[in-house]
C-alpha cells in the first residue's frame, strides 16, 4: 500500500516536471517567435549608377514592397522603407520596356538596415542587397570631430558636456 | 429601514462617486469641449487604463487594500519593452514579446512584495506604497547603469551617448497603438479600439471566473477574516502572495497596453504615478479599501478621465490659466484617495462602536427579560 502510493507520488512528480518543462520551452519558442515575425528591418531603395561605370541607374520605375503602394524612382534616387520579418517580395515595373520584374528575398534576423541597388539586381550583378551600417556611412561623410545628433539634442549650452543628458 | 436612512446610507457610501459626478458635470460647460469629443476621449482612455484599475482588484478581495505596489509590475512592463524596442520587435508581436520579457521579472518583483506585505500585515498599502520607491531605485539603477555597461544594447539610438544607461524617453514608434490599431472600429464618428477592449473584457471575465474558483474563494475567505481563514486550513500567507504576484503581472500588461497607446516611454518616471492614478480611479467608482468589483473600474475610470480631460480648459476658461486646472486635476486626484481613506476609517470606527454598543445592551436586555 506504502510502495504504490510512493509510486504514484513520484509519477504525479515526474509528470509536473516534464509539464513545467514543457511549458518554458514553449515560452521559450514563443519568444523566438515574436523576434522572427516581429523583427523590424529598414530597407534601402537605390537607384543610382554604379561609382565605376559598372552599370546604370534606371531612366523611371516604381518599386512596391510585400503589398505595399508602388513608388516612382527615377535615376538618384534612394528611399527608405521599414518592413516587419525576413521574407518579403520586391516588384519592379520599368517605365521604358514596361518590363515587371518580382523577387522574393530573405533579410537576415539581426541585420537592421540593407541596401537594395536595383539598377545593380536589374542587371544580375551579385550581390545585389547588402548590409547597411550608418554610422559607416556618417564617418565617411562628417568631419571626425563633430557631435552625433544625440549630443546635439541633449548637450547643455556653456555648461560643457556634463554626459548627464536624460537623467531624471 | 426608513427611506432618509437609506438615502443617507447610499450617499455616505457612494460619496465619492457623487462628489465627482457632480465637479466633472459642472466642469463641463465651462470647458467649452464638446461631448463628442469627451466621448471620444473617454473611449481611449477606457481602454488604455482599465486595465491597470483591473489589476488592483485582487488584492483588495485578499483583504490587503490598495495594492500601490503594483509599480513594481508597471516596470516590468517597462524593462519589456525597452528590450523590444532595442531587438526591433515591432506590431503586436512587439508588445507579446515586451509582455513574455516582463513576465518572470513582475512574478519575482510581486513575490517579494508579497513576502514583505506578509511581514507588514494590516499597513500593505503604506508598505507597498514605500516598496515602489525602493524597487524604483533598482530600476533607476539597472536602466540607468546596468543597461548598455553589463548588458550589451543593440540600438545605440536608445542609449545615451556615454555609452551606457537608456535616454530619458524612449520612442515607441515601432508599437505605437499596436494593439489599438488591429481593428479599430469606427461608428457614428467614433474610433473604438476592439481588440483592446476585448482584452479587457477578457480580463474582467478571468477575474469574475477566478472569483469563483478554490483559490478564488480562499482569497475571499483571507479578505473577510485571516484568523478564521488559517483556522479553516487556509494557507493565508501563501494566498495573500499568489494575490499580489497576480496583481503585479496584471500592472505589467496593463503598464504595457498603456505605453502602446501613449506610444512613448518617460524611461525613469512613467511608473511614478501608476499606482496613483489607478488607485484613485478605482476609488471614484465607489471602491473601498475593502470592498471593489469590476463595476468600480470602469465607472472610475470614466469619471476620473472626464475629469483630467474637461479639468484643465475648464481652469482655463475659468481663472484664465491652464495651470489652475492641471493642479484642480492633482488636487482631485490626491483629495479623493485621502476621502476615501478617511471615510474608510470613519466607517470602520463606526461599526465597531455600534458593535460594541449591541454587545453591551444584549446582557443588560437578557438580564432585564430575568428579572
Amino acid at each position: 500500500m506504502k510502495n504504490s502510493n510512493s509510486e504514484g507520488a513520484q509519477t504525479v512528480r515526474i509528470r509536473r516536471r516534464v509539464i513545467r518543462s514543457a511549458l518554458i520551452i514553449l515560452y521559450g519558442l514563443l519568444m523566438v517567435l515574436m523576434i522572427y515575425t516581429g523583427r523590424r528591418h529598414t530597407i534601402l531603395i537605390d537607384n543610382k549608377n554604379s561609382p565605376d561605370g559598372f552599370y546604370r541607374a534606371i531612366d523611371g520605375m516604381t518599386v512596391s514592397i510585400d503589398d505595399g503602394e508602388p513608388i516612382e524612382y527615377y535615376p538618384g534616387d534612394r528611399d527608405k522603407a521599414v518592413v516587419q520579418g525576413q521574407k518579403h517580395t520586391l516588384t519592379i515595373e520599368i517605365f521604358d520596356t514596361g518590363k515587371v520584374i518580382t523577387r522574393t528575398f530573405k533579410i537576415p534576423l539581426w541585420t537592421d538596415m540593407v541596401l537594395i541597388s536595383v539598377p545593380k539586381m536589374v542587371a544580375g550583378i551579385e550581390p545585389w542587397m547588402e548590409p547597411f551600417t550608418p554610422a559607416e556611412q556618417i564617418q565617411e561623410t562628417k568631419e571626425p570631430d563633430e557631435p552625433t545628433e544625440g549630443e546635439i539634442l541633449f548637450s547643455n549650452p556653456g555648461m560643457g558636456n556634463t554626459e548627464a543628458e536624460g537623467l531624471p | 429601514m426608513s427611506v432618509q436612512k437609506k438615502f443617507s446610507t447610499l450617499v455616505s457610501r457612494y460619496a465619492v462617486v457623487f462628489i465627482f459626478l457632480i465637479i466633472t458635470v459642472a466642469a463641463i460647460p465651462p470647458s467649452g469641449l464638446s461631448i463628442k469629443y469627451i466621448l471620444q476621449e473617454i473611449i481611449t482612455r477606457l481602454g488604455r487604463n482599465s486595465f491597470l484599475v483591473i489589476a488592483l482588484l485582487l488584492p483588495i478581495y485578499a483583504g490587503m487594500g490598495l495594492n500601490f505596489g503594483m509599480t513594481l509590475g508597471a516596470m516590468a512592463g517597462q524593462i519589456g519593452l525597452i528590450f523590444a524596442v532595442n531587438y526591433g520587435i515591432a506590431g503586436w508581436q512587439g508588445l507579446v514579446f515586451a509582455l513574455l520579457f516582463g513576465l518572470p521579472i513582475s512574478v519575482f518583483l510581486g513575490w517579494i512584495c508579497g513576502l514583505v506585505m506578509n511581514k507588514a500585515k494590516g499597513r500593505e498599502m503604506v508598505t507597498g506604497y514605500i516598496l515602489a520607491f525602493f524597487i524604483n531605485g533598482i530600476y533607476q539603477f539597472f536602466v540607468m547603469y546596468m543597461l548598455g555597461s553589463v548588458i550589451p544594447m543593440g540600438n545605440k539610438s536608445i542609449v545615451l551617448s556615454r555609452g551606457y544607461g537608456i535616454r530619458n524617453t524612449l520612442n515607441l514608434d515601432s508599437v505605437r497603438q499596436a494593439l489599438d490599431t488591429i481593428f479599430m472600429l469606427r461608428v457614428a464618428g467614433f474610433s473604438i479600439p476592439v481588440i483592446t477592449f476585448l482584452v479587457i473584457a477578457a480580463l474582467s471575465i478571468f477575474v469574475l471566473w477566478f472569483k469563483k474558483t478554490k483559490l478564488g474563494q480562499d482569497m475571499r475567505a483571507v479578505g473577510q477574516d485571516r484568523a478564521v481563514a488559517e483556522a479553516a486550513g487556509i494557507p493565508v500567507e501563501r494566498t495573500r502572495i499568489v494575490a499580489i504576484i497576480i496583481s503585479t503581472v496584471m500592472a505589467c500588461a496593463g503598464q504595457i497596453i498603456f505605453l502602446q497607446n501613449m506610444g512613448n516611454l518617460a524611461t525613469y518616471n512613467a511608473h511614478d504615478q501608476t499606482g496613483f492614478f489607478a488607485v484613485a480611479a478605482i476609488l471614484v467608482g465607489g471602491a473601498s479599501v475593502t470592498h471593489a468589483n469590476i463595476a468600480n473600474v470602469f465607472i472610475g475610470v470614466t469619471l476620473l478621465h472626464a475629469m483630467f480631460i474637461v479639468s484643465p480648459l475648464a481652469g482655463q476658461n475659468l481663472f484664465g490659466s491652464a495651470m489652475i486646472g492641471e493642479y484642480f486635476r492633482q488636487f482631485i486626484g490626491y483629495g479623493v484617495i485621502a476621502i476615501s481613506l478617511v471615510l474608510y476609517a470613519w466607517r470602520t470606527r463606526k461599526a465597531a462602536a455600534e458593535a460594541r454598543m449591541s454587545l453591551e445592551q444584549a446582557p443588560q436586555s437578557v438580564e432585564e427579560g430575568q428579572a
